[in-house]
Order: C-alpha cells, then structure tokens, then sequence
C-alpha cells in the first residue's frame, strides 16, 4: 500500500473492505461520476422515451430482481456448497473438486433453457431451435468434466504414494 | 471511525464470515479488468447490430466487408457467454462488502455503492436477457431489443462510474507483488487465519478455464469446424432445412399459402419509371449469379452457403433504375416484426446483393423463404428479408 493511504491498515482495509473510495481516486472518482452519470442518463432516458410505464417498471424489476436472486440465493448457494465441499474433500484435492463444481454450475447455469425445452415451447414447428438431446449432451459434458477432475486427483495420490519412500 | 455504528456482529456481518484468501484485491483487480474488456467488447458490437437493424438518418451499413456482421454478432454472443463465469467469480469476491457495516460513509462513497445496483442487476440482467433471447425465451413482459439496448447503456454508465472509483485500487493491486495470498479478514487476532479454499491462483484459474470451456461448448453455433463441440449451443449452423437453421417458419409466417400459389408476382414499385411484375417463370428466366455469403443472425449463429439468384440492381434496372438507389423490401408475411427491410444503396448496388431462388445447388426450401429471399453482404439475418413480394424504391 502507497505511503498517503498508511493512516493505519486497520483503517485503510476497513475503508476498503466497506467499498469506498480509494482516498487517492478524487479526481478519478468525480470524472467517472460525471461522465458514467452522463451515460446513465442518456439510457435512462432512451429507455423512458421508447417504453411505457408497465415496461419501464418491468424492466426495472427484472434488473433489481436479477440482483437480488444474486445476492439471496445463488450466492448463498454457491458459498455453501463451496464451505461444504472444503469440509468434505482433504486439502490437496480440493482444487480439482471446487474448480469441477464451479464447471458444473455454469454448465447447468447455461444449459438451463434448452434442458427445459424454453425455446422449443415458443416455436414448436421449428425443429431448428434446440436441435440436440440437452439432457445426454450436459450429462456427458459433466462425466467429462468429473473424470478430469478425477485425473487430477489420481495424479496428486501418485505424487504422494511416490514421494513417501524418501 | 468514532462515529460509527457498532456493527451487528452476526452472520455474513461478521468481520472473519467471509476467510478464503482467493477474494484479495488482485484478484477483484484482475477479473474487474477481464470483465471491462468482455463488456465493452459486447456493448460495441452491440451498438454495430443495433445501429444496423434500427439505422438513424446518419448511419449506412456497407456492403463491405461482406461478413463483418457475423464477426460483430458472433463475437458478441461468444463474448457474452464467456463472461458470465467471469461475472459470478467477480461477485463472489467481492461478496463480503455487501455486508460492510457501517453501508457508506460521505457522499463519494454513497454515490460509489449506489452506482453498484444498475452495475450488478444491469450487468446479470444484459447476460441472463441475452442467454435467454439466443434461446428464443421471453419470460418477460417487454420487448428484449429495447430493454437489452437502453440497460446497456445504463449498464455501461455504472461500469464508468465503478472504474473511476477503483482505477486507483485496481492500478495498486496489480503492481504490487508480493506472493502470499492478501487476506480481506482484519487480523486482529494475531494467529494467523487458517488458509482455506482455494488459492487466488486457482481461482483464476477455475473462473478462466470454465470461461474458455462455456466457449467451446457453444461457439461452433458461427465457427463451424467447431460444430460437433457446440453441445450447449441452441443452434447449430449444420442443422435445419437444406442443413443450415431457420428463424421463422412459413407456417409461423403465415405465408404457407400465399408463397406457393401461382398468382405469386414479384413486383417493383415505388419511385420507378416503369414498375414491373415479374411470375417465377420470367425471375427464371432472367441472368442468374452466384454468391457465396454468410447468413449470420443476431442471436448469433451463422452459416455461410453459396446462393444463385438475380442481381436485385438487374431487377432495378429493369424498372428503368440504373444508379444506385435505396430500397424498401417488403415480404409476403402480413403481420409482425421484420416483413419489411431497407437497403441501403451501397447494397442495392453490390453484384453480391441477390434475390435468391436457389442455395447450395437447390430451390429454396419454403421454410427459407421460397420463392424468392434477399440475400446481402454484411447484413443482420433478420433483414435477409424471406418470402419477397414487393421491391419499393424509395
């Protein structure tokens, strides 16, 4: 940390850990505020202009509303599972265990329109959309992905079993 | 900070909840530049599209280079795709902010945190909307063009905002370099905190990886010698009628009937000195040209074939038209979006600008606007108008 931010770590990592401005960043600050404002604006007032109430206030619930399902649920969730996978799997093989669920949860994440057929449901005379069988396609992505996983956790074993002698 | 309120020391408030020392500064550093990148990437191909389907008085979309829509509109899906690991390893390091107590203190900081709500539900919602929309899901109640446009730009805004409050930070993070993993928990306590989860190294290496591996699995959708990887893509450019995919229907169209029909004409109006009405058999008749053209929607896939037709700038002469003109080209479909596009005369002029009657060798199947399509260098799928009735010069 640069010399006019030490007024004492415990007092700098607070002002950081809170999310508040570097004290070094005014000017920086007050130039993004000004232009990134300007920015916001603008597409506020596009959006207003181009839609009515009943969609502004739907879009406005969605963006608030793609936070918060963030913030309460897929968060908790990923924190948890992350927290009890740590628990569960011995130090030197967790890397591969959370690296492979964080691969399983974007997978499915991505995976979850055409898993549920939402597209082929708006267009059924369509066989274009969602050509494939999602459900093989993700479970093989998966086994793919777990097997890898495994590799990797075979590969660290071997290393203990052949450096034990010494 | 003598002011403050004491901090309800529960939960996620509590100030060692949060202990992997994967959520340092650097690493918030190195995804918050990633993630600057794939955004702006996305918002400036985005504006390309947008600017290309609704065009101000100011904009004309060339002809040339003939497949620089499907590089703009592929790249925008494949990056915004990309980004969404990107995105949700970002938010789970800097998670624990969410709870710092006391919220914000002073004006700067307000502004800083409330700039954060359009930031993050602006930035989930343009991911999530387009994921959905490749998907032709809508579960929403409003038009995606519009919301996926102006939350953009609200979006983008905030990411200013956000970049001028931690350029500092994020240029301080990244020059220092020392190696052991910066842990955002106050020690206070002098035993060190037990070191668990992950390491920054790993993570970044995880968040990368599954980046580069969501990618894989669905960026054959416009690169086709990736095709049989493209497994979570929901297209693929080798799939459909005539093997390449197909937006609308004509039974979705309700063109069915109308495009079959024998009283089909394919007529040129408008500003024209002599207007014309030409049957299939006169189109047949008339000089046929060949061109080998990508056809690239905005929801990101693209296919590139080899169609035959005639030169929309012969039909024009026809009419009596020899310089260059822009046109309106209105299709059979009665109803809804996209029955109509323009072209620009930097397109109507181009040798490659074909009203096609066959691809790849055969006639057009219905499904791929039979009996005669538009078909145009550099242009949007969704004004590759099917089904053309009515050439209108404007």
């Amino acid at each position: 940390m640069s010399a006019p931010t030490e007024a004492g770590s415990a007092a700098a990592s607070a002002v950081e850990s809170s999310g508040a401005t570097h004290p070094r960043a005014g000017i920086t600050f007050w130039i993004g505020v000004v232009i990134g404002g300007g920015v916001m604006a603008f597409g506020l007032r596009g959006l207003l202009d181009q839609v009515d109430t009943t969609s502004a206030a739907a879009i406005a619930r969605w963006v608030i509303g793609a936070d918060l399902v963030h913030d309460l649920l897929l968060a908790p969730i990923a924190i948890l599972v992350g927290w009890a996978a740590g628990r569960a799997v011995p130090d030197r093989f967790r890397f591969p265990v959370q690296a492979a669920l964080v691969a399983t949860g974007v997978v499915l994440l991505i995976a979850w329109a055409p898993l549920r057929g939402y597209g082929r449901a708006v267009v059924p005379d369509n066989p274009s959309v969602q050509p494939l069988n999602y459900a093989t396609a993700v479970v093989t992505i998966l086994v793919l992905v777990w097997v890898a996983a495994g590799v990797a956790i075979a590969a660290r074993l071997a290393r203990d079993l052949t450096a034990r002698p010494r | 900070m003598a002011r403050s309120l004491k901090p309800p020391a529960i939960g996620p408030f509590r100030p060692d909840a949060f202990r992997s020392p994967a959520r340092s500064e650097r690493t918030a550093a190195i995804l918050g530049i990633s993630l600057g990148v794939s955004f702006t990437v996305c918002f400036l191909t985005g504006i390309y599209s947008h600017l290309a389907q609704y065009p101000p008085s100011w904009f004309h979309l060339s002809a040339r280079p003939a497949g620089l829509y499907r590089v703009t509109q592929g790249l925008h899906v494949a990056t915004g795709i990309a980004s969404i690991p990107l995105l949700l390893a970002k938010l789970w390091t800097v998670f624990p902010k969410l709870f710092a107590w006391p919220p914000f203190h002073g004006v700067a900081s307000f502004l800083e945190r409330i700039s954060l709500l359009p930031l993050v539900g602006g930035g989930l919602f343009m991911l999530f909307s387009g994921l959905a929309n490749i998907n032709l899901w809508y579960p929403w109640p409003f038009n995606f063009p519009i919301a996926h446009y102006w939350v953009a730009w609200i979006t983008m805004g905030a990411l200013v905002v956000h970049i001028g409050a931690k350029a500092t930070i994020t240029r301080d993070s990244l020059r220092r370099t020392t190696r052991d993993p910066e842990s955002t928990v106050a020690t206070s306590d002098a035993a060190p905190v037990p070191v668990t989860g992950l390491t920054r190294r790993q993570l970044l290496a995880t968040t990368f990886g599954v980046s580069g591996l969501v990618t894989l699995l669905t960026v054959g959708q416009t690169v086709s010698p990736l095709r049989k990887l493209a497994l979570l893509a929901p297209r693929r450019p080798d799939t459909g009628p005539q093997g390449f995919p197909v937006n609308r229907t004509a039974r979705a169209a309700g063109v069915e009937t109308a495009a079959r029909a024998d009283t089909y004409r394919l007529e040129v109006v408008g500003r024209v000195p002599k207007p014309v009405s030409l049957t299939i058999h006169e189109i047949r008749g008339m000089p046929q040209h060949r061109a080998t053209l990508p056809i690239a929607c905005v929801e990101g896939w693209s296919a590139n074939k080899t169609w035959e037709g005639i030169r929309l700038r012969d039909l024009l002469a026809h009419a009596g038209i020899r310089d260059a003109r822009s046109v309106r080209i209105e299709s059979l479909q009665q109803h809804r979006s996209y029955r109509s596009s323009i072209v620009d005369a930097d397109q109507t002029s181009d040798p490659d600008t074909l009203l096609a009657l066959r691809v790849e060798g055969e006639e057009l199947a219905l499904d791929h606007g039979y009996p005669v399509r538009l078909i145009a260098p550099n242009r949007p799928g969704v004004m590759q108008t099917k089904w053309v009735a009515r050439v209108v010069v404007l």
